[in-house]
Parts: structure tokens; C-alpha cells; sequence
């Protein structure tokens, strides 16, 4: 059995196709699925969790269909959206009961012993009979972690998991995204940073526009790259460039390019500049990144469909 | 149950660990009653028996529109995507917010109750404050409902407050809350007498003055029903967009 398992799975609002007969196989591993703002890598998690039914295709979770067996779907999952959502006026031991006791494990000695592993696995035990609202947010997404795992899932959706944290806390999250993996959880998640996928995921899939362009292990897809070369000048690019280099995007000021072998394309695209009189500041080769892949596949065209949204400018206020 | 009544449990404990929302939970209903009951010029033997139902509907009204804002913050905060993600049955959601928003209005409905009788209402028997709580549950449940569907529908916290207010004030001030039905102006009337609070306030009369207001108990069984149907059915087609 495939923990997750979709074939020509679509969705459209309206006039807009958001996924685009998505075809995905994912099992015990953690899967990381990239893309810009409005690629429709949340649409595709709503459709996986049984919070957005599909406009045709079919998904399976667990060896059951998201649209005819929602609730047994659900039972064997736990979803994490990307914002933040513990009541602050609970404490942690509280939070994760309130979860418990809704996965619906009555028992009240059983309850206690799955909350203290969750905190226990997510290191809260210290700080668990405190208010939420002291906590921080890196400590807040840990105990949203440990909510999900109450009922042990058998597959784990987190949306954008270390989005407002720290570099500490995000190493953290992602290294007990890791543990549960290693416990047999297979993990699926969107997020937007490229290090982070690279390291810590088995597998990542690039969405652009509702469709998965690029999937495999992050070594294979940064394997079609030999590798980058980097160039900050003052400002454009030569309109003609060396045979074997190809632009792939624009990063921190600088212009990327791609090639076979950078270090001996180098001097030859240094020139294409001079001839038409751009000034470069600086050059670099190195290898290449998921990121660079990222830029390569998705474009640099910004893709951002999403709405502005009131309710999540007013939530991060009050979160601050 | 078992279900709901956790979400019953978690409102509880976020409401109760606010001691600002307790206090303008239980000291607003009392400043009504002071102030409409004992301020208001005396036309009648008893303006206080007469203007206590009404506050007490109008407690119950203000109270179980906050459902929907109840629901709204659980909505554009994050938690409702993630209790509908949850194997329990998802209605569980709805009903225990209406449960805590009833049982709430009616804890408020007490605190009017008691303080009615310390500044000079009469005192009544068990069965008629027992007949009171029913026609106020019944009409709690049916207003916590329309906010929560009403909630589902708009997609932020400005529109429900001026929904919020669009509707409370109107129903309030033409229904029997201050003056009976047979002193109102023509047009008022024939508002007040399509209006749920006026079946409300005039049942709960009837059962002060021992009389069983059997077509208000319809009227407002009713109405819980239809709304409930209504909510139910507007929560499952919203959730499984």
C-alpha cells in the first residue's frame, strides 16, 4: 500500500485550473513539495486532508479514497496548516488533550500516556503546564507537532512548518520532521525554503502552476546541473551569451547561469560582458543548489496569485 | 457527545481564563437591568417584572450572536482547518460552539434573574423560572445558530460585527421588550409581530403570569429547527469546498 497516491488529481476554481493532474506516489519517506505563492501547493494539501474535494482524478491516503472514505482518511492522518493555531489561554498539556481527546481516545490513563510521549518526543515536558501564550514560536509549532501525533498518524501534512521562526528552532522542527520519519511516519510537506528541502528531504517535487515539473531526490534533480556560475555587475545582462551557459534566474543582485563547466565557460562569459560594456563587479562558480533547480524550473517570473488577504495581516498582528 | 462536548470544554476554559470577558459577560446584562428597570419613568405597577423578560432576551440575543464571532475567529485563525481535518464528526464543531453560547447566555439569564429579584421583582415559583429557561434555551440555540451560519458565510470580523449590529438593535426595539404590543404605532407593530424576540419576551410573561405560552414554544421549536437544518447543511457545503 502507497501512503499517498494520487493519479490526474485536479482542481479548478472556477475558471482557474489551481492543480493540474497532479500524479504523485509517496511512501515512508518525507516529501517536500516546492513551488512559488499560488502554485497550488495548498490547494493540493487541502485535497490530501479531505478539507477540498478534487475536481477529477483520485487520491488515496492510507489505501483509502479522499472523496468516498473522508473519515477513515482522517483517522489515519493529522494535518498542521501554516499558521500557528494553539489556544494561547491553554496550556500545553491542555492543547494536546483537547486534541486528544477529539481523536476520541477516552481513556483517560491511555490519554496521559500518549500526551507525555508527545511532549516528550517534542521536548515540552519542562514548560507543559505553562499557559501557551509564554511559549515561543518555535515551542508553539513543536506543540502543534505534538498534537498531531496523539492519535499516531500514519502520515503527517505540514504546511510550511518553520515559516516565522528562527534559525535555531527551525533546525529543530525539521530534525524531529526527521525522528518521526525514522518511527515510520511518512511526511508530507510544503515549504518555500530551498536549504531546508535540500537537506532534510528524501524527495522534493517542484509545482509551477499546478503542475509537478521536476520531481526526485534533491542529489538526482541537482544532478542535471554541473555547474553555476554567479555574476554581479551593474545591473544588465549581455543580450548574447557563450555557447553551453544558460540564464537560470536572478539571486540576491546577482545573475545565475548554468553551464557544463563553469570554471572554463567563466572567462568567455566575462567577455560577453565587456564586448557590450557591462561592468561585473564580481563573479563566482560554484555548485549547484535545490535552489538553483527551483529558479531553473519555476522561472523567475513571480507567480502570485494569492490573494491579499486581511485575516492573515490582522494574524500576524495579533500574534505579535 | 463525547466529541462536542470537548469543544464545549476548550470555549469553557478559553472564556473562563479571561476575567475581562467574564466580567463584561455578566456585568453588562446587570447595567441593562439597572439601568432600563430602575431609570426608566414608572408608568406601570411593575415596570421592573415588566422590562425583565425583555432584558432577558436582549442578554440572550447579544450573547448568542457572539456564536458567530465565536466561530469567525476560529475560522480566520486556523482552527477550523484544523478541527475539520480531525476524524470527529465535523456538525460536533457547530453544535458545541451553540451549546457553549447557550449555556453561557444562560448563565447571564441567572445573573439577571437574581439581581431582578434583589431590587424589587417578584419572586416566582421553581416551575416558572424552569418554563423561563426553556423558551430561553430554545431561543439561544436558534439565534447562536443563525450567527454561526451567518459567520460561515461572510470571511471577516468587520462584516459580522456590522451584521451583528444591522440586526440586534431593529429586533430589539420593535419587539415587546419595552412597551406591549396594543401601545405600539401601527408599523412597529407589524414588525413586532413576525419578530422571534417578541414570541420570546411575551412567552416569557405568559409563564411569569402561570399561563403556558404553547404557541411561542412552537414558534421557537420551529425556528431552532429550521435553522439548525439550515446551519448544517450551509457547514457541510462550506467545508468540502
Amino acid at each position: 500500500m502507497t501512503d499517498i497516491f494520487t493519479s490526474k488529481l485536479s482542481k479548478s476554481y472556477e475558471d482557474v485550473l489551481a492543480v493540474n493532474s497532479l500524479d504523485l506516489s509517496i511512501n515512508n519517506e518525507i516529501y517536500g513539495l516546492l513551488g512559488p505563492n499560488g502554485s497550488g501547493k495548498t490547494t493540493t494539501v487541502g485535497m490530501l486532508t479531505t478539507l477540498l474535494s478534487p475536481s477529477s482524478g483520485n487520491a488515496q491516503v492510507c489505501g483509502h479514497d479522499v472523496t468516498t472514505e473522508p473519515k477513515t482518511v482522517r483517522e489515519c492522518i493529522s494535518y498542521v496548516p501554516q499558521y500557528m493555531a494553539v489556544d494561547i489561554r491553554l496550556t500545553g498539556r491542555e492543547n494536546i488533550d483537547f486534541y486528544a481527546k477529539l481523536y476520541g481516545i477516552r481513556d483517560k490513563s491511555e490519554r496521559k500516556k500518549r500526551i507525555d510521549y508527545a511532549l516528550d518526543i517534542m521536548d515540552l515536558n519542562d514548560r507543559a503546564d505553562d499557559l501557551t501564550k509564554t511559549y515561543s514560536g518555535g515551542m508553539q509549532r513543536r506543540l502543534e507537532l505534538a498534537q498531531a501525533l496523539t492519535h499516531q498518524p500514519k502520515v503527517l501534512f505540514l504546511d510550511e512548518p518553520t515559516v516565522g521562526l528562527d534559525v535555531i528552532a527551525r533546525k529543530m522542527i525539521w530534525e524531529h520532521i526527521a525522528d518521526l520519519k525514522k518511527n515510520g511516519i511518512t511526511i508530507f510537506v510544503t515549504t518555500h525554503q530551498m536549504e531546508e528541502a535540500e537537506r532534510y528531504c528524501d524527495r522534493v517535487g517542484i509545482l509551477k502552476k499546478g503542475v509537478v515539473v521536476k520531481e526526485g531526490t534533491p542529489s538526482h534533480l541537482k544532478s542535471a546541473l554541473k555547474s553555476i556560475i554567479t555574476i554581479k555587475s551593474d545591473g544588465k545582462m549581455p543580450n548574447i551569451l557563450p555557447d553551453n551557459v544558460d540564464f537560470i534566474g536572478n539571486e540576491n543582485g546577482s545573475v545565475v547561469y548554468a553551464s557544463d563547466n563553469g570554471a572554463d565557460m567563466l572567462p568567455s562569459l566575462i567577455k560577453k560582458y565587456d564586448e557590450a560594456g557591462i561592468r561585473v563587479y564580481s563573479s563566482m562558480v560554484r555548485d549547484p543548489t535545490l535552489e538553483d533547480i527551483y529558479l531553473m524550473s519555476v522561472g523567475t517570473e513571480t507567480v502570485d496569485t494569492e490573494q491579499f488577504n486581511r485575516a492573515q495581516i490582522r494574524r500576524i498582528i495579533m500574534k505579535g | 457527545m463525547y466529541r462536542f462536548a470537548t469543544y464545549v470544554w476548550r470555549d469553557t476554559i478559553r472564556w473562563k481564563r479571561a476575567p475581562l470577558n467574564v466580567l463584561s459577560t455578566l456585568a453588562m446584562p446587570a447595567a441593562w437591568l439597572i439601568f432600563m428597570g430602575l431609570v426608566m419613568p414608572v408608568k406601570y405597577d411593575n415596570y421592573l417584572d415588566f422590562v425583565t423578560p425583555g432584558i432577558l432576551v436582549l442578554t440572550m440575543l447579544t450573547s448568542s450572536l457572539g456564536a458567530g464571532s465565536s466561530i469567525m475567529f476560529d475560522k480566520t485563525l486556523g482552527y477550523l482547518n484544523k478541527f475539520l481535518a480531525l476524524p470527529s464528526p465535523r456538525e460536533s464543531i457547530l453544535i458545541g460552539k451553540i451549546v457553549f453560547i447557550t449555556l453561557r447566555g444562560l448563565m447571564q439569564s441567572t445573573v439577571i434573574l437574581i439581581i431582578s429579584i434583589l431590587i424589587g421583582a417578584t419572586i416566582y415559583p421553581i416551575s416558572t423560572y424552569i418554563g423561563m429557561y426553556i423558551l430561553l434555551t430554545l431561543f439561544g440555540i436558534s439565534i447562536s445558530a443563525l450567527g454561526t451560519t451567518v459567520a460561515l458565510y461572510l470571511d471577516n470580523h468587520d462584516s459580522y460585527a456590522a451584521f451583528q449590529a444591522f440586526v440586534s438593535m431593529p429586533l430589539y426595539f420593535a419587539s415587546t421588550a419595552l412597551i406591549p404590543m396594543n401601545e405600539m404605532p401601527d408599523a412597529l407593530r407589524y414588525i413586532a409581530e413576525f419578530n422571534p424576540l417578541t414570541y420570546a419576551i411575551d412567552g416569557i410573561r405568559d409563564i411569569a403570569q402561570g399561563i403556558i405560552p404553547t404557541f411561542s414554544i412552537c414558534f421557537l421549536i420551529i425556528l431552532a429547527i429550521l435553522i439548525m437544518i439550515v446551519c448544517s447543511w450551509k457547514f457541510r457545503s462550506i467545508t468540502i469546498g
